[in-house]
């Protein structure tokens, strides 16, 4: 009987274990935060590696990077300090230095240096990316990195500049050079120098040595956890990650939690049941239905902090297909589409109607174009003037249903992943709508996100969805408008258009357009972006507003909101509405000393 | 005094007497237990939903902007949707869908699965083996993943298309069951005297030995549908098959994921409608098969 007292004893601790929880903790005064990581689940057998896309690092709490991103609507260089204590950079972007923090130390007890960065750097060219792109004539490609002294490193930008150099460079993950520094051979830096600066086949053969080196970089699993930021995995299992705190933190005394539970999570749903059942201290950007929303702020302590995001939803058009070709078809459909509505529906929490099409969120786009916003057309639904619009387009409309020019029935199929079921609904309200105006509108769902975006890519869709004005940036914001998608790409430093339907172009759109009888390349002008100064940046972002106001590649159909949730029952102090901080993790709140334990 | 018997008029009205006694037995079967009689009240239901249904309703049901989610009322016995729309309106007019995929579906499992089963318990031998083979390897197959495959590449859109690769993945039971029903009545006595008398193996075939399995392929042939009713409300459920507002799988995940049914009760009418949907046409079909199992077999009729 005590064997099996003893037996079942254990079964119910191993139970508890493995069902989402790390089990029973002995933390401190400061407790246990728990909370979610929005941008990955949790994956018990990932190596504990930044690199490693599923990898058990959490930006914030066990992975730090130079410095963190402020939501600042339209400025992409504004950070709060992290690794790197403060930096300056030249008028002309050219030259960069940053400076660490000088407690800053990993979990072993080692000092963070300027090396653990040259070491970060060196991996990150393996992985590719803006900053740290291998061809030399990439806009904001990093050129040299000399290391000054052990808290101070230099980092020059290569010769086709671009504003978001140091956005890039200051998010760079910083990994110990004391464990990550083997991955990198011995003539590593050698090896780099030959693939950025040589030519012909020596450089093509070091550009495949330093990618081929990827892989491993990736696959690299660390026995233990070795953290600069406030706390290091302790333990990990499919249901919870487990961290306790870094002692060795350059600002631990900021620190309010003992330790922080970051809880997996299979869909929306289970964080909904998170939060209802009063689990979770903080839930990122999630979305939610009104009823349920309702149900979580009855909750005691559940609060919602609100506060800009800056992306948008949009109906993107293949130009490249008929009638979308014609930008009368595209403003009828604008006119069609009750925007209020279909955020209602959709995304009645997490989400603002667009004002209008302008390319941007709203609230960046008021920063940019001031009082030229009020000029664009708002498209307010408007039968009569989508009528009209057809009727310019030649579509003819027999009985009560509109028909293509050559009598042909003209069916619209909209297309959504699956997987997304804010954008089923909206498409789903947007096909009624037309219905009602009689267009013959329907619904089509690609099986998950990977396959939509691949048949996207293929130029198998007339009409989808898409995210857009990926801010702060306005190169990224119009980048997605005017860039790969539709066709503008760089060719070895040199801004190309490709034909519809190749290499990635499934937008189809003209190369050049007329706007206000003028002739521009919008494409050209996204490039610019990059370089620009803030003066014309201004002017270039508001030709590119009344493009993408006049020419409709997409509709803005909302904006998002960032809605977080947060339990003020155990721990104070969160970020309030609107705050700079909002979109980071709760681990940077507590480097910016936000989160406080209640005191009873 | 001699009495001339005219053979065909003879065979005619046997068949016709024998026909109307049939349905006097059903008729008295059904009767014998209310619960048969709603079986059959319920699938006719059905049917006639599938039929008329979509005829009854416009093609582009109405909403009401401001009445999302509604609670139910008279106006709306099971509430509305995301989009305002009447959650019965839906569970009416997609009943189509469902039910020409669960009678394709059926249709082509059970005449592939008798016709394969059939020949190979008859003929034995090499026949016997090849088909067997085959069988195990439809059975082999993995329904679900194989079909969430498929969905990347084929879009589902009619009924029917969804019911052929659901039939043509279902045959392997059935012509497992119907080979080794075939193989115990091939050595009973009344086929050996069809033999002895040199019937052609058509007639012993199609005329032997198929009735005296037909109930069994009959209850089958119910019971596919509800298999096949789950199998396509699974997949529409997951997502993967094309989005249908009126579909049952698609009410259901809506309901779900964009609607948080089961952390709320402001969507459950608008899950709770389809469930029961799928609940009583199942149910109705239960309850035929048990109905057919006694027509069928005289040694449970209750006399």
């Amino acid at each position: 009987m005590k064997r099996l007292a003893a037996i079942a004893a254990l079964a119910s601790i191993v139970t508890a274990t493995a069902c989402g929880s790390t089990g029973q903790e002995n933390a401190g005064q400061g407790g246990i935060y728990t909370t979610i990581d929005g941008s990955k689940q949790i994956n018990a057998s990932a190596p504990i590696n930044p690199f490693n896309p599923v990898g058990s690092v959490f930006d914030g709490y066990n992975g730090m990077a130079l410095a963190w991103p402020k939501n600042d609507p339209i400025d992409p260089n504004q950070f709060y300090p992290a690794i790197a204590r403060s930096w300056t950079i030249t008028p002309d972007q050219s030259e960069a230095v940053i400076h660490l923090q000088p407690n800053a130390r990993w979990s072993d007890g080692k000092p963070v240096t300027s090396e653990d960065v040259r070491v970060s750097i060196g991996l990150a060219y393996t992985q590719g990316g803006t900053a740290y792109a291998l061809d030399p004539k990439a806009a904001g490609a990093a050129a040299t990195i000399q290391v000054v002294d052990p808290t101070t490193i230099r980092i020059t930008q290569g010769a086709n500049k671009s504003n978001t150099f140091l956005s890039n460079l200051l998010s760079t993950v910083v990994v110990p050079a004391h464990v990550y520094g083997s991955l990198l051979p011995r003539d590593f830096w050698h090896t780099l120098k030959v693939a950025q600066d040589g030519k012909g086949a020596p450089a093509e053969r070091a550009k495949t040595e330093v990618t081929g080196l990827a892989d491993k970089v990736i696959a690299f699993a660390p026995s233990h956890d070795v953290s600069a930021g406030p706390f290091v995995l302790e333990r990990v299992n499919p249901g919870a990650a487990l961290l306790r705190r870094n002692p060795y933190f350059y600002d631990n005394k900021l620190i309010g939690p003992d330790k922080v539970e970051l809880l997996n999570y299979s869909g929306n749903q289970q964080i909904w049941n998170y939060l209802i059942a009063g689990k979770l201290d903080n839930a990122p950007f999630t979305s939610v239905p009104s009823a349920v929303l309702d149900r979580i702020r009855s909750v005691r302590g559940n609060k919602v902090i609100k506060g800009f995001s800056p992306v948008s939803t949009s109906l993107a058009f293949n130009q490249a297909r008929k009638p979308y070709d014609n930008v009368h078809v595209r403003r009828a459909l604008a006119y069609l589409i009750d925007r209020a509505q279909v955020t209602k529906i959709a995304s009645p929490e997490g989400g603002t109607p667009s004002l209008t099409t302008s390319g941007i969120h709203a609230e960046a786009a008021k920063v940019w174009l001031g009082s030229q916003f009020e000029g664009l057309d708002p498209y307010r639904l408007d039968p009569a003037k989508a009528a009209a619009e057809l009727k310019a387009a030649g579509m003819t409309k027999r009985g009560n249903t509109w028909a293509l020019p050559d009598g042909r029935p003209w069916k619209v199929e909209i297309h959504v992943p699956a997987s997304f079921s804010d954008w089923i609904s909206a498409a789903k309200s947007i096909t009624s709508q037309l219905n009602d105006h009689g267009i013959d509108a329907t619904v089509v769902t690609a099986a998950d996100y990977t396959l939509y975006l691949s048949e996207l890519a293929a130029g198998k869709y007339d009409v989808g969805f898409w995210l857009m004005g990926l801010g702060p940036s306005p190169y990224n914001i119009f980048q997605r408008l005017y860039g790969q998608a539709n066709g503008w790409q760089m060719f070895g430093g040199r801004l190309e258009h490709v034909a519809p339907g190749t290499e990635g172009n499934w937008m189809g759109g003209p190369e050049t357009v007329t706007v206000s009888g003028t002739k521009v390349d919008p494409g050209a002008l996204t490039s610019r972006l990059n370089f620009a100064p803030p003066a014309e940046q201004k002017q270039i972002v508001g030709t590119l507003a009344k493009v993408s106001n006049e020419q409709l590649p997409v509709i803005q159909l909302w904006d998002y909101v960032n809605t977080q949730f947060v339990n003020t029952s155990r721990y104070t102090g969160f970020p309030p509405d609107d705050n700079e901080a909002l979109r980071l993790s709760s681990g940077v709140w507590m480097q910016l000393g936000m989160i406080k334990k209640r005191q009873a | 005094m001699t009495v001339t018997v005219m053979p065909d008029m003879a065979t005619g009205t046997s068949r016709a007497t024998l026909r109307r006694n049939f349905w006097r037995g059903v008729w008295r079967v059904l009767c014998r237990k209310p619960s048969r009689m709603a079986g059959v009240i319920i699938v006719l239901g059905f049917a006639v939903m599938g039929v008329i249904g979509p005829l009854v309703y416009p093609a582009n049901l109405p909403r009401d902007d401001n009445a999302l989610y509604a609670s139910p009322s008279l106006q709306h016995p099971f509430g509305t949707d995301f989009e305002g729309t009447d959650v019965l309106a839906l569970v009416v007019t997609g009943a189509r869908y469902v039910l020409l995929t669960g009678l394709a579906t059926a249709l082509i499992t059970v005449a592939l699965g008798t016709l394969i089963g059939l020949f190979a318990g008859f003929r034995r031998g090499g026949w016997d083996s090849a088909l067997m083979r085959l069988t195990d390897l439809n059975l082999a197959i993995p329904g679900l993943p194989l079909l969430l495959v498929l969905s990347t590449v084929w879009k589902f859109t009619s009924p029917l298309e969804m019911g052929l690769v659901l039939g043509l993945l279902g045959w392997g039971g059935v012509a497992r069951a119907v080979r080794s029903q075939t193989l115990s009545l091939r050595e009973r006595g009344f086929i050996e005297a069809a033999r002895g008398l040199g019937l052609p193996t058509r007639h012993i075939i199609g005329r032997e030995l198929l009735p005296s399995m037909a109930p069994y392929i009959a209850m089958n042939m119910l019971i596919a549908v509800t298999g096949a009713v789950y199998a396509q409300v699974g997949l529409f459920f997951l997502g993967v098959l094309p989005f249908d507002a009126n579909n049952w799988g698609v009410m259901l995940n809506l309901a779900v994921f964009s609607g948080g049914a089961l952390t709320t009760p402001s969507a459950l009418p608008y899950l709770l409608a389809p469930l029961l949907a799928i609940l009583l046409l199942t149910l109705g079909i239960v309850l035929i098969v048990d109905a057919m199992d006694e027509i069928f077999n005289p040694r449970l009729r209750e006399e």
